[in-house]
């Protein structure tokens, strides 16, 4: 017995060295598959940019007029329809979606569940209502207000929803429940609030109920690439303890985390950027929920945080040109046919999802 | 699980107190009616005297303008809003007791975007332009959403059936909204109807009554004898299947009830949220579990419910007035909130 003991090959004695060198070649594949996927991302983003800028909407200014006016050579219609309607139509597109698929990204980290996204949750609508209100009761305010109300109006909603569902712990589903709910009635009094509207404000105000980048302007890119920036910048802070929160609480206390302030505080990077993008271009619905999970199955786990703006990005700016461009349904608001792509996913979400999974 | 109602069994009160507190609740939901008819008529943005009112009422005269305000746009509006109220509070009430599912609710479960679909398909592909046609649509619209929320729902993961049917309602809306946009944004005049339309309110509907009359009153007659066979199905399909009841029968003619009263009030005023939510509950905490009691106490209370809220958003401001959709999902949000608190609701 002793010998037939011994005679079995013994486990792989495993060096640290060589360990090390494991570990390094799988994070040298990660690496080298983050470049890859980020690379053809990006590439996909500068052609749909492009795209965007040189196919434009219904007007049609000669290919041989385009590249000109886009360097500033000329001036006249070209000249205006590229600096003034397309380019800051494409980047807000761009910076917008950047920004809701961060927020989503973060909701789903911190609230470990896709569907918990702001859209979701309802903290769009709060914001959709806040900037309307601001829109059509005060357009005084109109050039430096719509931003600051639709901030507001997500920071109350976030705050009634998680006071809300706050019951000896916050459960996911009873989140949802309780964000559907307050999202009806900030939706119906948007609603309301729209058919009082003036009827020249209408094309305006229709952007808070579906979100739509037409009339985006320099002012609104400007907001988003700032709240982009402060976006990030504070992610990256946040990096790290939501690292160690992954582990769970438990553990990421233990390992020095102070997971409740750094949940707090992702929540409010959260819902600010769902806010600025959503008082910008209106809620284009369901960019939030999937941009994260797409990330996620291109490079998985950690860096999905990284890589969900620039998902939200590709996604908003393709949908955005076949929102002018696609034949027979163009021109549309940009948030329908993000609302098709990103609804039936959520269907086959909820269909598939085992219960308690993370995500 | 959750129950709609609290478990028969236990101790079930003497039949004669049920049938008292039936009663009283009736005899109270009736006169909660006449007080929301009289308000209704009673009370709007143009101020008419109560002498003027009953004057008018006995003498109809059609030339003097406070009289062809009443007659032609106050008193319609108010039987219409009765009628709508009723059909929506039964359809909840029959919903919720065939999904086992506090939160059912035509408006939330998107079957009334479904409707509201239809119909725009209506107006722009078929040619449909009168208020029967426009019926039809929303009734094949809504029976379609019905079903398929139901499929998508009852087979969701998400460890609850209440909280699988919310989700897909929510997301089948998201879609339908999507395809109604799609579809209408081109067309000013399509669009402007339905920025009116997708509301819900009561306004300028009053020529709607008769064409809606007859499939509402059918829904609401074929709903009353329902009370039954709801509570054997309550039980649970394996008693009630003991009991002798055919129960995929039942169900299929209950669900199809469910859906005549819900397509016809959508038909009518638009989708209103949450009438079909507050109703029901609140029959239920009245009369008890017994739906033959409930049943009609939901019709009354949603008919009260919608009248008065129409009435109210006539008098917040001073110009204009708030729609009724919007006035119920104030009302009804709170409720909704505390519903998906309640600790037995979600299941982890």
């Amino acid at each position: 017995m002793a010998t037939a003991i011994r005679d079995i090959p013994s486990a792989p004695t495993v060096s640290p060295r060589a360990t090390a060198a494991r570990l390094r070649a799988r994070r040298r594949a990660h690496n080298r598959r983050t470049a890859v996927v980020t690379a053809v991302l990006a590439v996909f983003l500068l052609g749909f940019t492009t795209a965007s800028v040189l196919l434009g909407g219904v007007a049609h200014i000669a290919a041989a007029d385009v590249l000109p006016a886009a360097l500033g050579l000329r001036t006249g219609l070209a000249d205006y329809l590229i600096f003034q309607l397309r380019m800051p139509r494409a980047l807000a597109a761009l910076l917008s979606g950047a920004l809701f698929g961060l927020a989503g990204a973060l909701y789903q980290r911190i609230v470990r569940n896709p569907l918990a996204t702001p859209d979701i949750v309802g903290i769009s609508a709060g914001a959709g209502a806040g900037a309307a209100t601001v829109l059509l009761l005060a357009p005084a305010a109109f050039t430096s207000g719509p931003p600051l109300a639709a901030l507001a109006g997500a920071f109350t909603l976030l705050g009634a929803v998680y006071a809300l569902s706050h019951r000896g712990g916050v459960d996911t589903y009873r989140l949802v429940l309780v964000g559907i709910g307050l999202s009806a009635v900030c939706t119906a009094y948007t609603n309301y609030l729209f058919t009082i509207a003036d009827q020249n404000d209408l094309a305006v105000v229709m952007r808070w109920l579906i979100g739509s980048t037409n009339g985006a302007d320099w002012q609104g890119v400007r907001t988003l690439a700032l709240g982009l920036a402060g976006c990030l910048v504070c992610t990256a802070l946040l990096y790290r303890p939501l690292s160690g929160m992954a582990l769970g609480d438990q553990l990421a206390t233990g390992l020095g985390t102070r997971v409740r302030p750094a949940r707090a505080a992702a929540l409010l990077v959260g819902a600010a950027a769902a806010a600025l993008a959503t008082s910008v271009v209106g809620p284009i619905g369901f960019v939030s929920l999937i941009s994260g999970p797409i990330a996620g199955r291109l490079v998985g786990g950690e860096r999905a945080l990284a890589l969900a703006p620039l998902v939200g990005a590709v996604l908003v700016v393709g949908a955005d040109v076949l929102a002018q461009n696609a034949p027979l349904i163009s021109p549309v608001p940009t948030g329908v046919l993000t609302a098709l792509l990103g609804a039936p996913y959520f269907v086959w979400l909820i269909l598939r999802r085992r219960h308690g999974a993370v995500s | 699980m959750t129950t709609t109602s609290p478990p028969v069994a236990t101790s079930p009160p003497p039949a004669r107190t049920r049938f008292s507190r039936g009663a009283a609740c009736m005899v109270l939901a009736a006169v909660a009616v006449a007080a929301t008819l009289i308000a209704s008529i009673g009370l709007g943005s143009r101020h008419i005297s109560p002498l003027d009112i009953v004057h008018i009422l006995l003498h109809p005269n059609g030339d003097l303008y406070n009289s062809h305000v009443l007659w032609t746009e106050r008193i319609p509006r108010t039987f219409l809003g009765l009628l709508v109220g009723a059909a929506l509070g039964a359809s909840g009430l029959i919903m919720q007791a065939l999904t086992m599912n506090p939160l059912s609710e035509p408006g939330l479960l998107g079957i009334e975007q479904g409707a509201a679909l239809a119909v725009v398909v209506g107006i722009l592909y078929l040619g449909v332009t009168d208020l029967q046609g426009y019926f039809w649509m929303a009734l094949t619209g809504a029976a379609l959403s019905a079903v398929l929320v139901y499929l998508i729902g009852t087979r969701t993961n998400t460890g609850s059936s209440t909280i699988g049917l919310i989700l897909a309602g929510v997301a089948l809306a998201a879609v339908m909204s999507s395809l109604i946009t799609l579809m209408v944004v081109r067309d000013d005049a399509a669009y402007a109807h339905l920025r009116f339309w997708s509301v819900g309110q009561l306004t300028g509907r009053a020529a709607v009554l008769d064409d809606v009359l007859p499939f509402a009153a059918a829904g609401l007659l074929l709903a009353l004898p329902l009370g039954r066979t709801l509570n054997v199905l309550s039980l649970g399909d394996e008693t009630a299947r003991g009991l002798g009841v055919p129960v995929e029968r039942a169900r299929l003619a209950a669900a199809a009830v469910a859906v005549l009263l819900c397509a016809a009030a959508t038909a009518a005023t638009g989708p209103v949220a949450f009438v079909g939510l507050v109703a029901p509950h609140c029959a239920r905490m009245l009369a008890g579990p017994d739906h033959r009691w409930s049943l009609p106490l939901s019709m009354a209370l949603g008919a009260v419910l919608l009248t008065g809220a129409d009435t109210a958003g006539r008098l917040v401001i001073d110009h204009g007035e708030i729609q009724v959709g919007v006035m119920t999902a104030a009302v009804g949000t709170p409720f909704f909130v505390w519903l998906a608190r309640r600790r037995n609701l979600v299941r982890v």
